[in-house]
């Protein structure tokens, strides 16, 4: 071989030292963003997210940079955290989060900056948030998130086929059997494993029962628990669609807003569906009301759906409070709610003029709930995925008819053994 | 049996097939003629009055044309690059019996396409490629390159070495062989391999997820704009899927065209 050609062994030896070099430009250290960077968003593509896409402009010129605002599902923004926190991202300022889905996995992964001593800020106002949505932002004693959307079930019903909403579970139970006719079905809700948990955590607590007993052990294996699932189950199989154990919310909400059901229990937030004339025919009809009461009363969960947070890795940290300073302030929640998007701040609901954008029956159903409400609709564990998956399952088993008590004692069985573990990973 | 009877039985067969392939895709177009309380209602079929209100409000959309146009270019240049790299890597990997070096490569293929994000994602941060062309590029080159080697190197072996060996008999180099007289040979089976590359890159979702950013987002990741955590804009979303499917669509047509002109007259010269 002539001199010019390279032999292996000096071909190898050229790529190692390229190799190299890829890797020490690879870790150079950081430098601080310039002014061009942007405040970077990762957020769910929800009607908070984009109204607070417009009102953008308005935050730029305050702070004097970008801000770019990425909207994903729910499940691209969990992947792409995943992927990226993993990786140490900074690409990533405000992380807006599901505080009851995730941030007790990201508080063990330290991705989330303590925001304790920010939010103590006088003018923050801390205090103003609801109780249950501001003890869901704390972790391990610190405030890791800013709630900025919560959450509620309402009763959605017919006003043209009952005089008035069933107040009690039982009357809701006896009007449904009776409304179901060939083409209508008398009850729609959720009934997926996983994906029904949330809305039925509420009939769980209005029978008296919870996901966990006090001393940290499952609790769906107790009577309320399972009279809970027997009650739901009997529902959906007896006056719901068939194939209701497919069912999540995008596949029960436009059953009810075809009219082609009686009842409808499922988050208040989705309540413009029934008002849009370009997906429901029953804009006239549609009728809201509260939780209705079972054996323990009426006990909805009251959760903050969606929360803002900072990225621990963020290079951009004093601009990202800035941020959720100016979306979660008393003045941008009471806009946004007299918008429609309820919010977390207790001023902004004692404000009648918020409620104004809502119908007058919601508007009374929200506030009902939300004082009766309770701060969590699933396990809080760290692998929320896994608990829900172990809960719903006899759930299904009632949506088919099955007999639910020794589904609901092996589901019982199974999630205290989870439980264990998941405690053990919960020690950081 | 009866040979009519066979033959009928076959047709009907091949209908019933077809139908249950095509159902998909005709609901996806019938959907994105209809309204969105058309869409969920089960006692709407394929008879209705259609709307073109779906595809003007996705047109009048920037970001769907501009989403469009990054998933042309990522996937156009990723398979050119992908095809340089890959179909002369082919061609030595059949005619030099490199099987193992050939195996190697098919592990891009194997391994996870999540579990590779990570990496590469730190990798790319550290570079400061995130977000720019070139990141989705090479990550789909990653997947393009053991797809077109391995479906070449099944054509390359299949040519008779006799026309190389004539050629160098007549004075061409190794690389001349190949260049002059295989390349065009199994120009049918580049086109196939490259169309294959180009709908992976096409239809790439989780790649562009997470290394894409606003301006470089590719239309899998637009599509998600729908739908919302409250609702979706079928309509909307089925208008905006036909419009990603044509292209595709359009490039199996012409191509299958092509692949049959050469098939045939790979098999004249024969």
């Amino acid at each position: 071989m002539s001199g010019t050609h390279l032999n292996r062994r000096a071909f190898g030896r050229l790529l190692a030292a390229g190799a190299g070099a890829a890797a020490l430009a690879a870790c150079g250290g950081s430098s601080t963003p310039g002014r061009n960077t942007p405040l970077r968003i990762s957020a769910i593509n929800h009607v908070w997210s984009q109204a607070v896409q417009k009102r953008l402009p308005e935050f730029e010129d305050s702070i004097g940079r970008r801000v770019s605002m990425q909207l994903l599902t729910a499940d691209q923004l969990s992947s792409s955290y995943n992927v990226k926190l993993n990786a140490s991202a900074n690409d990533i300022d405000v992380m807006m989060v599901r505080a009851l889905q995730e941030q007790l996995l990201f508080a063990r992964n330290g991705w989330l900056t303590d925001l304790s001593d920010l939010v103590a800020d006088q003018e923050f106002d801390w205090a103003d948030f609801q109780d249950a949505p501001r003890q869901r932002s704390i972790t391990r004693d610190k405030v890791l998130s800013v709630p900025v959307v919560t959450e509620r079930p309402a009763l959605y019903y017919r006003k043209d086929l009952v005089d008035g909403p069933p107040a009690t579970l039982d009357a809701l139970r006896e009007e449904a059997f009776r409304l179901t006719t060939a083409d209508r079905f008398g009850y729609v809700g959720r009934g997926q494993r996983s994906g029904a948990v949330t809305q039925w955590s509420s009939f769980l607590y209005s029978f008296g029962g919870d996901f966990t007993t006090a001393d940290g052990g499952s609790g769906i294996g107790s009577p309320e628990a399972v009279a809970a699932y027997r009650f739901y189950g009997e529902l959906l199989d007896r006056a719901g669609p068939p194939g209701a154990t497919n069912m999540s919310l995008e596949q029960a909400m436009p059953i009810f807003a075809q009219g082609k059901a009686a009842f409808y229990i499922d988050a208040d937030a989705i309540y413009s569906n029934f008002l849009d004339p370009a997906i429901s025919t029953v804009q006239e009809q549609v009728g809201f009301a509260p939780f209705p009461a079972g054996p323990a009363g009426s006990k909805p969960h009251n959760i903050p759906s969606w929360s803002v947070g900072i990225n621990q890795f963020s290079m951009l940290k004093d601009e990202a409070w800035q941020f959720i300073q100016w979306v979660s302030g008393p003045q941008m929640v009471t806009e946004l709610q007299a918008a429609g998007i309820p919010g977390a701040r207790s001023s902004a609901w004692e404000d009648p003029s918020t409620l104004t954008a809502f119908p007058a029956d919601l508007a009374e159903a929200m506030r009902i709930n939300a004082e009766n409400g309770i701060g969590h609709d699933r396990p809080e564990v760290i692998q929320v995925g896994r608990a829900r998956d172990i809960v719903g399952r006899p759930l299904v088993a009632g949506i088919i008819g099955q007999d639910v008590a020794p589904v609901a004692a092996e589901a019982h069985a199974e999630f205290a053994d989870f439980l264990v573990r998941d405690n053990r990973q919960q020690e950081f | 049996m009866n040979r009519s009877l066979w033959t009928a039985l076959r047709a009907l067969a091949i209908t019933v097939v077809c139908l249950i392939i095509a159902m998909p895709v005709v609901w996806m177009i019938a959907a994105a003629f209809k309204t969105n309380v058309q869409v969920t209602d089960p006692s709407v079929g394929l008879i209705f009055s259609p709307t073109l209100e779906n595809f003007r409000n996705v047109l009048a959309d920037g970001e769907i044309a501009r989403s469009l146009g990054n998933s042309a270019l990522v996937g156009l240049i990723s398979t050119v690059l992908s095809a340089l790299i890959a179909v002369p890597a082919a061609w030595a990997v059949g005619r030099f019996r490199m099987h193992s070096t050939g195996s190697l490569v098919l592990v891009a293929r194997i391994v996870p396409a999540i579990s590779l994000l990570v990496p590469w994602y730190y990798l790319f941060a550290q570079l400061g490629l995130v977000g720019s062309y070139t990141v989705l590029v090479l990550s789909h080159m990653f997947v393009s390159v053991p797809l077109i080697l391995w479906i070449m190197i099944g054509f390359f072996e299949g040519l008779p070495i006799e026309l190389e060996e004539a050629g160098r008999v007549d004075g061409l180099s190794a690389f001349g062989a190949f260049r002059r007289i295989a390349l065009p040979l199994a120009a049918p089976g580049t086109a196939t391999a490259s169309l294959l590359a180009f709908i992976f890159s096409w239809n790439n979702f989780m790649f562009a997820l997470i290394l894409s950013d606003e301006n470089t987002k590719t239309m899998p990741v637009t599509l998600f704009n729908f739908i919302s955590y409250a609702s979706t804009d079928w309509g909307g979303l089925m208008a905006a899927a036909t419009l990603m499917t044509v292209p595709v669509l359009l490039a199996a047509v012409f191509g299958q065209k092509y692949l049959v002109a050469g098939l045939t007259a790979g098999a004249t010269k024969g």
